[in-house]
């Protein structure tokens, strides 16, 4: 993460507060911190979505392309990761700096949705063994305030949610197979996330965990507990994180933590978007805030 | 992903031969009459060869084998950091992990790809709680490991070695680190997976199917390494957690007692 360096005094008050279930801005130790989504924001990208989680702030945009699926999984679409952590949001990422995180995030997303049940990759494909889609997701940090991991899953699903690809007919005459792309905006595949993961990080502060942590929080956690979680409340990727280490009952009260916090925000995470697609009255913002 | 043409002088892309078996997906089960199809019960771990210390030149080094699977892993420094701008007064460690080319069923490249570097990262982040970093300010220890036959449990093989090999340069540590994984297949939990027992998203389909790798470090109870993959439930992650450091306990004196003979083979 990005570091800040804080006084010791200003780590204790952060954790005697986490001690009392009181957080430096008043939240509970199980609480996340306000967060706004909305999709659509891209025209140029298949789906697209923006979250803003307190100070963090990030743009996942998906682009459809079509390729050969891969000779170990002819059957199925891909899904690529790649993050993309800008200098705009700290001068730290400046030139490689954020490499590291961009693919420590990637990988721990590819993790989480590496099982056959998040995405129904099948649907993607177009002719078995030649053409399929894939989808490039890339998410784009614009700016840090912590809890990263959390937000990019967050965007991810939203983005997926929003996915409309173009609906493609297979024409075959002889050998050869034509494709056929409909130029109908409403004649769409929609992407299925019931059961995509949402990541939950669970930052160990003394004795206590705390789930989405701010930065000030990040400085302070030695060790930290990352769990892809589905709305169904299975676990589809764990992750332990950071340079320190921790006991076997303190991971399964995380654990256990982790999946009550992943199940309410798949939970509204999923009502959220369901009624921005009816139709909201809620003014859309872009990216002016 | 440029391909380094200066070194491979085939042709670019070329396909691996196992993806054209007839029925090559279609495996059979895993357990049959309470044994796996290597004929071990499903907690039984495979035989474990340690020898530390074999590759004299440097500090520190450290060879394990599970039967077919075999690392191999070098601990060199402490030693001066050489870029100015990373400078700490914490010692630091660098942790390369590779697939040697030949070693998995399919050809590894040259450099290290996306999978080695997350396996770096797992390692480092496995080994550093139990590194004391205050004891080499200003200075890097670097940890170079290469698998050179995969057999299945790789991480876990290498978390093993990287520690006794760490211990052997003498870099002083809070405990060593054991590796432990497991396979995840429905109500079964298979200690050690091999090769073709391991989880692969593409094949392995439907809820508890999965597998989890776990760092330990026993003696002071610590958990230093944690990771799954695959869709599980909680009981069944859990329960594979509890069987990864029943386990881990178990290789713990092997470790141990591997160190103290090296030692009296010294003098």
């Amino acid at each position: 993460m990005t570091d800040i360096i804080y006084s010791e005094a200003e780590k204790t008050y952060i954790l005697h507060g986490i001690q009392e279930n009181y957080r430096e801005d008043g939240r509970g130790c199980e609480d996340y911190r306000h967060m706004e989504i909305e999709t659509g924001v891209v025209s140029n990208t298949t789906g697209s979505a923006r979250v803003r989680l307190a100070n963090t702030d990030l743009l996942v945009g998906i682009k459809a392309e079509l390729g050969s699926p891969s000779p170990d999984n002819p059957n199925c679409g891909c899904i690529e990761f790649f993050v993309d952590c800008s200098a705009n949001a700290t001068p730290q990422f400046e030139g490689r700096g954020g490499e590291e995180l961009a693919t420590e995030i990637s990988n721990v997303l590819t993790r989480a949705y590496s099982n056959s049940t998040s995405l129904d990759l099948k649907s993607l494909c177009i002719i078995p063994k030649q053409q399929c889609w894939i989808l490039y997701i890339d998410v784009l940090f614009l700016e840090c305030g912590g809890n990263l991991f959390d937000a990019a899953s967050v965007g991810v699903k939203a983005a997926l949610f929003n996915t409309k690809i173009p609906n493609v007919t297979v024409n075959q005459d002889e050998d050869d197979m034509e494709i056929e792309l409909s130029d109908d905006p409403f004649d769409v595949q929609r992407i299925d996330i019931k059961s995509a993961p949402c990541i939950v990080t669970l930052s160990k502060i003394g004795h206590h965990h705390v789930v989405d942590a701010s930065q000030k929080e990040e400085a302070c956690c030695l060790a930290r507990l990352m769990m892809g979680v589905t709305a169904d409340s299975t676990i589809t990727a764990l992750k332990k994180e950071g340079w320190g280490s921790l006991n076997p009952e303190s991971i399964f009260e995380m654990m256990e933590s982790g999946k009550n916090v992943g199940k309410v925000l798949n939970a509204s995470l999923l009502s959220l978007l369901e009624d921005e697609e009816k139709g909201s009255k809620r003014k859309t913002v872009g990216f002016l805030k | 992903m440029p391909v380094d043409s200066k070194r491979i002088c085939g042709p670019e892309i070329t396909k691996n031969p196992y993806n054209f078996l007839i029925n090559g997906n279609e495996k059979g089960e895993l357990i049959i009459n309470g044994k796996r199809r290597d004929g071990r019960k499903p907690d039984q771990a495979r035989p474990l060869f340690l020898r530390p210390g074999l590759i004299s030149q440097a500090k520190g080094s450290a060879y394990i084998e599970q039967n077919h699977t075999k690392v191999i892993c070098a601990v060199y420094g402490p030693r001066e950091v050489i870029r100015k701008e990373d400078f700490s007064m914490k010692g630091q460690i660098t942790c390369e992990f590779k697939f040697a080319t030949f070693s998995c069923k399919k050809k590894r490249g040259h450099q290290q790809d996306s999978e080695e570097k997350d396996y770096s990262v797992q390692l480092l982040e496995a080994l550093e709680p139990a590194v004391q970093l205050d004891k080499f300010p200003k200075s890097q220890v670097n940890l170079y490991l290469t698998v050179l036959q995969n057999d299945g449990s790789a991480l876990a093989a290498s978390i093993t070695c990287a520690s006794l090999a760490l211990a052997h340069a003498g870099i002083e540590m809070f405990d060593l680190v054991v590796g432990s994984s497991v396979r995840i297949h429905g109500n079964e939990i298979l200690v050690d997976p091999c090769e073709e027992e391991e989880f692969h998203s593409n094949t392995n389909i439907g809820v508890d199917e999965g597998g989890v790798v776990l760092g330990l470090m026993p003696s002071i109870n610590q958990i230093s390494a944690l990771t799954s993959k695959g869709e599980l439930n909680f009981d069944t992650t859990s329960q594979a957690v509890k069987t990864c450091i029943q386990n881990c306990q178990k290789v713990y004196p092997v470790l141990q007692n591997c160190l103290v003979n090296s030692l009296k083979e010294k003098d």
